[in-house]
């Protein structure tokens, strides 16, 4: 008894760390409508100030120096001393590098994009995650710090009388966050400002009337919950050990479980729910070394509570949680009719297969081939996205954690526990397995991630917009903590791959590795092709058949929807499966490429990554998903990018440039880059079909001359930086840049967006008819 | 035969009782009609009948089932299909396939085929669809998105998205609202046509015009409960009615049916309501 009592009062020094940023979501919520994914990225920012300022006496700035040169630099980090400041200093100066990242966040971020769709706010605030991880990457270097404690770092011996020593810190962690509970209490409840804020956030005229504007008073919640997550890890966080950046980016989680507890209206019942979500951890830890307690769930157990208890409260409490979102629903973008599927299908395919030979045995530029296979794989996780999330409209989180699901299946389906593969390679971790055939234990592992993908839409039948997004993030780390990572379930040692035999067809080898260990096999990167081929052509059908319909039909108005006389509940169900059995195929195809799965590639925030790089693409259709695809980490983009950059160590960048570009997406362009694309490629693609010399003679003469200023700034600028490849890569590349600035432009001039591209049956009348002006193309 | 009928059907919300022992009863074949001050509860009562909303006490009977416990969209499959109020189209899908989705009735296996096979649509579902577009002169639209349309012809394609779902009974929630004049009388024919190619419509209207031009029958709704019932011509005689009409303020008055609710109400308006 005194144990139980000990470890739930021990949990209670993490649990005021989930208190102070859960009511900094609440206030985020109510003060700007925006489920602040990245208060955990801001508790990390914080507390990373701190410890620099304090340890090295450097100021280390939220963003990073973009100029391509070596001359000019943006200023990124501020010389204080020469061996770190005092407490105080370092203290303040935290609490205004947390002032300064509130700011940032809504003046730049949130206040643009007030009057978004729920998932433009959800890929905001993941981009703005993704931005500080990155930007902390190379300030603060990926690796954990212990910063020191300001807090008395003693212990209590024989803490009231139970037998233990106690530490202070968590005692002194669980005064603050009572007494920080009790001033932002006061704060809302018996100020102007708390009054106008609760006034704003059911009626934005409620705060008007009082004389305040909304968007002050957003601005200052977003400050006060940026403070509160600074101020809580730099006296909370180093009790729990080491810290990351990505570690305390994760801490979102969790808090999110507390604010959902107060119903993200309620900051002392969110402090409450936090405070017991750390002590009821810390117990589930204690108990998880029991002999009684259930072994599978032994090592889970503690991460998967306070998600249970999310998705508890959201389902019980159905529909009456209060959304702002539901009041002025924003729509998502179009999802246009897809139209020359096939002429489409057939472009690609040779261009794809081209590609395969082109780079098979092609030395470093083996590269491209790896990269191409992981874009085309990625492209099939992407159109799960595009089904669930693009045409039913549900924001689900978990799409690769369903592949990780297939895919983890397969290789115990097929798992038969030999040491040795069929060639005589070790298999360095053998399971025991049935030892199914290849096609057989695919096909099993994509329907139980059907079935497992149909269970995460459960609560979707009740729970909507954000919320629904968190509900699958809690699903997604629960996949993760409770059987990618469990030992017990996988049959692995932690942490260990499980090994994925190859695929072979009719006695052709589909390895993805080739006799030179390199990933450049064509057979198998046009078995990936045939697969992604598939996949497109049942979401495009998917679309232009009665099921899509229905569900953009649900995702357009639920109501309208049952009237209609759709089960709207069982139409999500469907969604959700089929979404889950597209995803489950790109698992398996993630299987294959790797020859082994391990837990690190279906972490969560993958799953984050992967849905934000579809929302970038264009999430409702086919081609954004390709598009996502090229985009994807270790996709043809990044990869193209580090081979012509390989000195600006891009590679580096790829989380903050990500962020950004989920940033400006979802401000400047919802829709995504596919559709915005889509346009100049079917004008090019006329123009190139219609172009005789002549034609070719007068857009060498109007585009010359850009192309060879791009090229001569290309050869000038980028050596500054760039030392490899630039002789003969920059000045070309900065030719192409240069034409795609001046289309862009041109396309600006013209008039803007127009029509949304692709809608709707044929492509618009007028381009065919008239031979377009060279001047337009590219 | 009677192929709606309600018993005493009580909504509440919290202490305001929407609708208070409603007994109505719609004859199949015939159009009906509901008519009451704003906020008087019709278009709760819509709400209740066809699942969108819990009854309290009552019952309703359709078709001769009692549809207690039983889902929008099952009652929707019965035939019983409403339009809405505000503007409820798929805005992302054309007027066409907005019209497809109501008249689609997939199995449990439908999405199998749709995944794997082109575009296809059978001619019966064909002729349904193009059926509701001709009926309200809406071909020249079909493969247009609702926000591309102006408010009337939106409110038109709400019709005919109800239509196309071959409905047995058609609730109508103010579909004049916001059209004008001859819009309206155009609204008015349809309706007839409607009639005769065996639907049963069900009118909530605040164009007295309208209402008491082309309804069978009428029934007043006050406060949530019924005040009155008869013919147009009865209605047009009711004291209750005019009451219930003249005791409203001036500005609401005008804000819901122009000026010439009272005149129109105490029978100047010439226009015999037909009866069939
Ligand atoms: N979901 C609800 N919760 C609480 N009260 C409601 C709800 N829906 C409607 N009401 C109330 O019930 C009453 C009847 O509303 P209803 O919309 O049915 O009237 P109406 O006759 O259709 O009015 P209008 O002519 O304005 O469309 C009103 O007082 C309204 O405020
Ligand atoms: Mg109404």
């Amino acid at each position: 008894m005194s144990d139980i009592i000990f470890f739930l009062l021990a949990g209670l020094g993490l649990g005021s760390l989930y208190a102070m940023l859960g009511a900094g979501l609440v206030i985020v919520y109510r003060g700007s409508g925006v489920i602040n994914f990245a208060q955990g990225a801001f508790a990390m920012y914080g507390v990373f100030t701190f410890d620099e300022a304090r340890r090295n006496g450097y100021l280390r700035l939220p963003w990073f120096d973009f100029l391509p040169t070596h001359t000019v630099n943006v200023p990124v980090s501020i010389k204080l001393s020469d061996e770190g400041v005092s407490t105080p200093v370092a203290f303040v100066l935290a609490i205004a590098m947390a002032v300064l990242i509130g700011l940032m966040a809504h003046f730049l971020v949130f206040r643009p994009l007030r009057s978004a769709a729920p998932l433009g706010k959800v890929i905001g605030s993941l981009g703005v995650m993704l931005y500080l991880q990155g930007v902390a990457q190379l300030n603060f270097g990926g690796t954990g710090r212990q910063p020191e404690a300001i807090t008395p770092d003693g212990v209590f011996q024989n803490f009231l009388g139970l037998d233990k020593a106690y530490p202070q810190g968590a005692f002194w962690a669980v005064v603050l966050a009572v007494v920080i509970g009790a001033v932002l209490w006061l704060l809302f409840q018996f100020t102007r400002f708390g009054l106008a804020t609760r006034a704003a956030s059911s009626n934005e005229k409620g705060a008007v009337l009082l004389g305040y504007s909304p968007q002050l008073l957003a601005a200052l919640n977003w400050v006060i919950a940026s403070v509160l997550a600074t101020l809580a890890a730099i006296i909370v966080g180093p009790i729990g050990g080491s810290l990351t950046p990505i570690g305390l980016s994760a801490l979102v989680v969790a808090s999110l479980g507390a604010a959902l507890i107060g119903r993200l209206t309620s900051i002392p019942i969110t402090m409450a729910g936090g405070l017991l979500l750390g002590a009821v951890q810390s117990l589930l830890g204690f108990w998880a070394s029991k002999d009684w307690f259930p072994t599978i769930l032994s090592s889970g157990a503690r991460d998967v509570v306070p998600l249970v208890a999310i998705g508890l409260v959201l389902f019980l409490r159905g529909k009456k949680l209060p959304l702002r979102g539901t009041v002025e629903e924003k729509r998502l973008p179009l999802a246009p009719y897809p139209v020359r599927i096939k002429q489409h299908m057939i472009v690609w395919s040779v261009i794809v297969i081209v590609a395969a030979f082109l780079f098979e045995d092609a030395g470093p530029r083996s590269v491209f081939a790896l990269a191409l296979v992981t874009s085309l794989i990625a492209t099939i996780l992407m159109l799960s996205s595009v089904v669930i999330t693009g045409y039913i409209g549900q924001i689900s989180l978990a799409q690769l954690s369903l592949a990780g699901v297939a895919a983890f299946i397969m290789a115990r389906m097929m798992a038969d526990g030999a040491k040795l593969t069929p060639d005589g390679a070790v298999i360095p971790f053998p399971v025991s397995g049935p030892g199914l055939p290849w096609p057989i234990a695919a096909l099993i592992g994509i329907l139980v991630a059907v079935i497992v993908g149909v269970i995460v839409g459960l609560p979707a039948v009740r729970i909507r917009g954000v919320q629904l997004a968190v509900v699958t993030i809690a699903f997604a780390i629960s996949l993760q903590t409770l059987y990618f990572e469990n030992s017990k379930a996988t049959g692995l040692t932690a942490g260990a791959p499980a090994n994925v035999k190859p695929a072979s067809f009719f006695g052709i080898d589909l390895k993805s590795i080739g006799d030179r260990g390199l990933k450049d096999r064509p057979e198998f990167m046009i078995f990936v092709l045939v697969v992604l081929l598939g996949a497109i052509a049942l979401v495009a059908n998917l679309r232009r058949n009665g099921t899509g319909r229905r569900f953009l039909a649900v995702r357009a108005n639920e109501r309208a929807a049952a009237a209609a006389g759709i089960n709207v509940s069982r139409t999500k169900l469907l969604a959700f499966g089929i979404a889950a059995g597209i995803a489950g195929i790109g698992g398996v195809m993630l299987g294959f490429n790797q020859n082994d799965v391990s837990s690190a590639g279906f972490v969560y925030q993958a799953s984050l990554a992967y849905l934000a790089f579809a929302y970038l693409g264009g999430i409702t259709s086919v081609n954004g998903a390709i598009v996502g695809g090229l985009l994807a980490p270790a996709g043809l983009i990044t990869v193209t990018g580090a081979y012509f950059f390989a000195d600006a160590e891009i590679e580096n960048y790829t989380a903050i440039l990500g962020g950004l570009g989920m940033i400006i997406t979802a401000i400047q362009n919802p829709n995504g880059i596919a559709p915005t694309l889509q346009p100049l490629f079917q004008h090019f693609g006329r123009w190139l079909r219609a172009a005789r010399g002549p034609e070719w003679a007068a857009a060498g003469k109007r585009l010359g001359p850009t192309f060879v200023v791009g090229a001569v700034l290309g050869y000038l600028v980028w050596p500054l930086r760039v030392e490899t490849y630039s002789q003969f890569w920059m000045p070309l590349l900065g030719g192409f840049l240069a034409l795609m600035a001046r289309g862009i432009y041109k396309q600006a001039r013209a008039g803007g967006h127009g029509a949304p591209p692709g809608a709707h049956g044929a492509p618009p009348v007028a381009a065919t008819t008239s031979t377009p002006a060279p001047a337009e193309v590219g | 035969m009677a192929l709606l009928k309600t018993y005493d059907m009580t909504v509440r919300y919290g202490g305001l009782a929407a609708n208070a022992d409603v007994s109505i009863e719609v004859p199949a074949g015939k159009l009906v009609g509901l008519i009451g001050p704003n906020g008087a509860g019709k278009t709760t009562f819509i709400d209740a009948i066809t699942g969108f909303t819990a009854i309290s006490s009552g019952r309703v009977e359709f078709d001769g089932k009692d549809l207690a416990g039983m889902t929008p969209d099952r009652r929707a499959h019965l035939g019983l299909v409403r339009t809405f109020q505000s503007l409820e189209l798929f805005e992302d899908l054309t007027v066409r396939e907005n019209l497809l989705v109501a008249s689609e009735r997939p199995t449990w296996w439908s999405f199998l085929l749709d995944l794997v096979r082109p575009p296809r649509t059978s001619p019966a579902l064909e002729a349904r669809v193009t059926g509701a577009l001709e009926a309200l002169g809406l071909e020249g639209i079909a493969d247009r998105l609702p926000m591309d349309l102006s408010h009337g012809q939106r409110k038109l394609v709400g019709v005919a998205r109800a239509l196309a779902a071959a409905p047995k009974l058609l609730l109508l929630d103010e579909p004049a609202a916001g059209l004008d004049t001859v819009e309206s009388q155009l609204l008015g024919q349809h309706m007839r046509g409607f009639l005769d190619g065996g639907t049963t419509i069900f009118l909530i209207d605040h164009d007295m015009g309208l209402v008491l031009n082309v309804c069978d029958y009428i029934y007043v709704l006050d406060f949530g409960r019924i005040i009155a019932e008869g013919t147009a011509a009865e209605i047009r005689k009711d004291p209750a009615v005019i009451q219930a009409y003249l005791g409203q303020s001036a500005g609401e008055m005008q804000a819901q049916a122009g000026e010439s609710v009272a005149a129109r109400v105490s029978g100047t308006e010439t226009g015999g309501a037909t009866h069939g």
